[in-house]
Parts: C-alpha cells; structure tokens; sequence
C-alpha cells in the first residue's frame, strides 16, 4: 500500500474518532437537556448550552485532532527520518551495504529502493576506478622492467662516453621514480580493494622512532638540518613493522626535504589518552591552510613552485594515511605558514602488552 | 654454471641471459613452461628463472611438477603482478626466490649466484678488501693499520660490501641486506650512507675501494 494511502486511512480513522467524541458528547448534552429543560430560561439555556458544547465536546474534539495529527506527522516522517540516518553512515567504502527495506512498496521503500540502485551503480563505479588503477600498474611493470633492464645494459657498456653515460644514468633515475610511482599505485589500489593484509604484531615503536631518528640524521645532514629526538616513551603497538618503517622514513624524509637549510626537525613519541602519540615538528616554509585538507590527495601538490624542485612519487602521504588507518589510528597535519609544520600520528597502544600507564 | 630462464617477453629474456652471460654464467633461454619442463627433465640446470606468467602452463605449476618429480634445482620466480601472497605461495610451492618486477639488474644477478653457490661462502671472521681489514667478530675495521670508527649501520653497510666484493651492489639490495627495507623508500638513504662510509675509509687512503657506477649501484674492490 503506498504511504499516501496508508496516511489518508489513518487520518480518517483520527477524524472518525474525533466525530464520535463530538457526537457521544452532543448525545449526552442533549438527552441532559430533555431531562432538566424546565429549570432554566430558553435564552440563557442556549448561550450556556452553546459554551458547554464547545468546552466539553468541540476542546477534546480538537485535542484528539491535535494529538493525531501529531502522532500521524511522527509517524509519517520516522521512516524518512530512518532513511535520512542510513544515507547519512554511507561513504566510499560501505557502498555494498544496502539501506534497509521495508517491502511494503510504498513511496519510502521504493526511494530507498532507487538509492540502492544508485549506491550499487556508484560501488561500481569506484570498483572500476580500483580495478583501472590495478591494471595500469601492472601493464606499466612489463615495459618499464624492460625499459630498466636495457638502460641497465647500456650503462655496462664500457664504450659509452661519459655525455653518453650521464644521458643514460639520467634516465635510469627517472626510471627509478616511474617505478616508485607505480609500485605506489599498486599499494593504494591493492589497499583500496582490501588486498593487503597486515602482519600484526606487538612492535615497539619507541625501537622504530630510535631507528628512524638515525637514518632523519643521515638524511638531514647534507642539507645543515639538525635533527632532535626530545620524548621515546616506550611504548609497544600492535602492528606490521615494516610498514611502521616505511611510515616513519616517509614522514621523516618529508620533514627534511620540505624543509629550510638549517632547518630542524623534532620528533617527539609519547602517550597520550592510552594512545601512542608520535609527533614530527619541521621548519620548512609550511603548508597554507586552505590546502591543508588536500596533502594526503594522491599527486596532490601544493605548491607549484616546488614541482621541480622537490622530486617524490606524490604518493607518500596518502600511503602513509593509508597505513595509519589500517592501524586504527589517524594522522592530522598542522601548519604555520613559514613557521612550522607539525604531523601528529597516533596509533592504538598494544593491548596484550603489559606497558605502564 | 648453467641458468635456464623460462621468459616469454622476449626483450626481457634477452637483457637477463646477457646481464648473466656477462658474469659467466652459460644460459639456456624458453618462452613457455611445457618447453622449459622438457629441457629439465633432459639437462641438469644449476638455477631455474621462472616467470609467473606464462602463455599456457603458468611459473607456480612448472614449479609444483618440478618438486613433484624430485628435481631440487634452485628456482628463482619473476613476477610483475607483485601479489602480497604471491611470494608466500611461491615460496609453498618450492621455489628458492622471489623478484618482483621491475627489478635492478644487479640484484637478479647476485641472487642468481646466491643460488648457485655451493658453500662457497667465505667463513672466515676477518674480511680484507685491499688494506683494509673488517673483523665480524669484533666489529673493528682497519686500513693500512688506521683503525676506523663506525656506526652500526656503517658496519653493517661495510660488512655487506665486503662479503659482495669485486661484485655490483644495487640499491634495492643494500636497502634491504642493511636496512631489512623490502621496499624503495624513494629516499638517498644509500647514497647518503655510501658517502659518509667512503669519508671513513677512502678519503685519506689510497687506492679508492668504493666506487659508484651510474644509475646500478656501488661495488668495493681492490683494482680499479
């Protein structure tokens, strides 16, 4: 039954009720009056009769409209109401789980019906956005594997003048970057699909941030950065080491590159709120706020006067977003521009490990 | 030593059997799985380069009906797919290695010769490239009776180099003999690293050991 019908019963049903409050209350004002109808005047009896059918017949009358009316609106928009709060928990990622269904055909059932239709035809769209990536990565492997081993080759060849060999070298390096830039694509749309498993395990973070902080130093160095550690609570996560390693040598290596000669970079671990809190501080130029939002868009580039300047795949912080999340954790970036950039991670404390609180 | 490598796409095919060539090795080059188990039921091989994917019967099933008939020939699988589970499923099947493509010249090579070699390691503590010495034991490094103060890492670099000497180590497998990096962080790291350690022991020393070669990697050795 459509909802318009099912609502016209029911108002009907509301003004029936109120018809009979009316009617069993004129009932008993009239049979009253034909048993008492000497005592009083005729012309006070109307005016008197007239206000106590309106106080004693018409108000509950009225009230009972009111009450339905109200009671019908409720229940007329729960379902809406209900729909509205389904719709509003879809995002890209539960695209596969359908909005509940009543089956009743009415108005409401066959929107929600209409916006399954429509999530399933939106999963697939990104299904084929994913499984486009996937392919192309993997196309791209064959030539650039033999586009890397013959300039491989090339460069062995003792004959080469050193023009030659630079040229050649030249275009291994960017060979490099097309690698890395694909190997990225790969990961992100092996993770978009829920392809990659993580091999969790307790890991101490504070032992990754010692780790990382050495290799920050050797990266920060030829550059005049220094490099500080202030806290390395010790603190033990439940996660993959490797891509805790990769996490933190990305974020490292950002802090550095994205930095001022002379610069600085403090990173900072500790817990905070029974989470681990890792901190990395730059001094670098910073990121204006109205992009801030953008930096972990894949190829995302702020600033275009650092295209050429900076050279990365434009994928780290959208790899190590990536990675936090898997991990339950989040990451968020703050900025002052031509101050300092600060990116706070933190990850779930390891809750089989027996760490102080 | 002889290498068959089971490869359709021609091009790579042929960079692999010349890169191996160029170290000696004798390499007998197939397009498809049916062939290549024909040829090692008939020759003893001294390393398989299986590609996963190959027209008709793929790598991993070569693989299987190679165990199968008791043939322990090191197998080395070559993938593009780079599958998480392709490496662990590789490796159930029997093979010896995994290299994801694309892969550094240098390092197919030395994994090559890895599974070639027949306890040909060197066993002895005391590393010597030229005149200068590393201790495994101690973890002291000397030349030309300078003794020369590393960092872990720097020893760990050193050590590595020493055990490969004379031969080219790429990038990918100093990240991931020195750091246990199985990615390409897409930093300097190595070369950052290689320049700090060739500070230590060649700057006042001569003749240079370490040296660079454009675009594959570095390799320590005592002639020039």
């Amino acid at each position: 039954m459509t909802l318009r019908k099912r609502l016209t019963l029911w108002y009907a049903g509301i003004l029936i009720a109120s018809l009979l409050v009316i009617g069993v209350g004129t009932y008993r004002e009239i049979d009253e009056q034909l048993r008492h109808a000497h005592r009083r005047a005729p012309e006070e009896r109307a005016i008197s009769e007239t206000g106590e059918m309106v106080f004693q017949v018409g108000l509950p009358a009225i009230l009972l409209g009111l009450l339905g009316g109200g009671w019908l609106t409720r229940k007329a928009l729960e379902p809406v109401k209900e729909l509205t709060d389904a719709i509003r928990k879809t995002h890209e990622h539960n695209l596969r789980d359908p909005l509940p269904r009543t089956h009743n055909g009415d108005e409401l059932d066959r929107l929600a019906n209409v916006f399954n239709d429509t999530l399933a035809r939106l999963d697939d769209s990104f299904n084929r956005i994913r499984e486009f990536t996937l392919h192309a990565s993997h196309e791209l492997k064959t030539p650039l594997t033999i586009l890397r081993g013959e300039t491989e080759m090339a460069l062995r060849d003792e004959s080469l003048s050193p023009a030659e060999r630079e040229r050649a070298g030249s275009q291994l390096d960017e060979l490099h970057r097309l690698t890395r830039i694909v190997d990225g694509l790969t990961l992100l749309a092996r993770a978009d699909a829920g392809q990659i498993p993580l091999k969790l395990e307790p890991v101490r973070l504070d032992e990754q941030v010692r780790d990382n902080f050495a290799d920050a130093q050797i990266l920060a160095e030829p550059h005049g950065i220094r490099v500080e550690l202030e806290n390395c609570e010790e603190i033990t996560v439940r996660g993959d080491r490797h891509r805790l390693r990769q996490l933190l040598l990305n974020l490292a290596d950002n802090a550095v590159k994205y930095n001022q000669p002379e610069g600085r970079v403090t990173t900072d671990l500790r817990r905070v709120d029974g989470m681990a809190e890792f901190t990395m501080v730059n001094t670098g130029a910073g990121i204006p706020l109205e992009i801030l939002p953008r930096v972990f868009d894949r190829f995302f580039r702020g600033d275009p006067a650092h295209e050429n300047k900076i050279e990365g795949c434009g994928l780290g912080l959208s790899i190590a977003q990536w990675i936090i999340s898997a991990h339950g954790g989040t990451i968020q970036i703050q900025s002052t521009p031509s101050k300092t950039t600060t990116v706070i991670v933190r990850l779930p404390l390891d809750p089989a490990a027996n760490q102080p609180a | 030593m002889r290498v068959l490598v089971v490869e359709d796409e021609k091009k790579t095919a042929s960079f692999v059997r010349k890169a191996l060539q160029a170290e000696n090795f004798a390499v007998d080059s197939l397009a498809n799985g049916a062939d290549a188990l024909t040829a090692a039921a008939g020759t003893s091989f001294d390393a398989i380069i299986l590609d996963i994917m190959l027209p008709g019967r793929d790598g991993l099933s070569v693989l299987r009906q190679l165990r199968e008939r008791k043939d322990p020939t090191p197998v080395l699988l070559l993938s593009a797919r780079g599958e998480v589970n392709e490496r662990v499923e590789g490796l159930n099947a029997g093979a010896d290695d995994y290299l994801p493509k694309p892969f550094e010249l240098a390092e197919l090579v030395a994994r090559v010769r890895a599974l070639t070699r027949r306890g040909g390691e060197n066993k002895s503590t005391v590393l010597r490239v030229a005149d200068l010495t590393l201790d495994t034991l101690t973890h002291r490094a000397q030349r030309g009776g300078t003794t020369i103060e590393l960092t872990a890492r720097e020893y760990r670099l050193l050590e590595f180099l020493m055990r490969s000497a004379g031969r080219l180590c790429g990038r990918m497998m100093i990240l991931e003999k020195v750091w246990d990096y199985d990615f390409d962080p897409g930093t300097n790291l190595v070369d950052v690293y290689v320049r700090r350690l060739r500070e230590k022991i060649d700057a006042e020393f001569e003749p240079k050991l370490l040296q660079t070669v454009r675009g594959a990697g570095y390799v320590l050795k005592a002639a020039p």
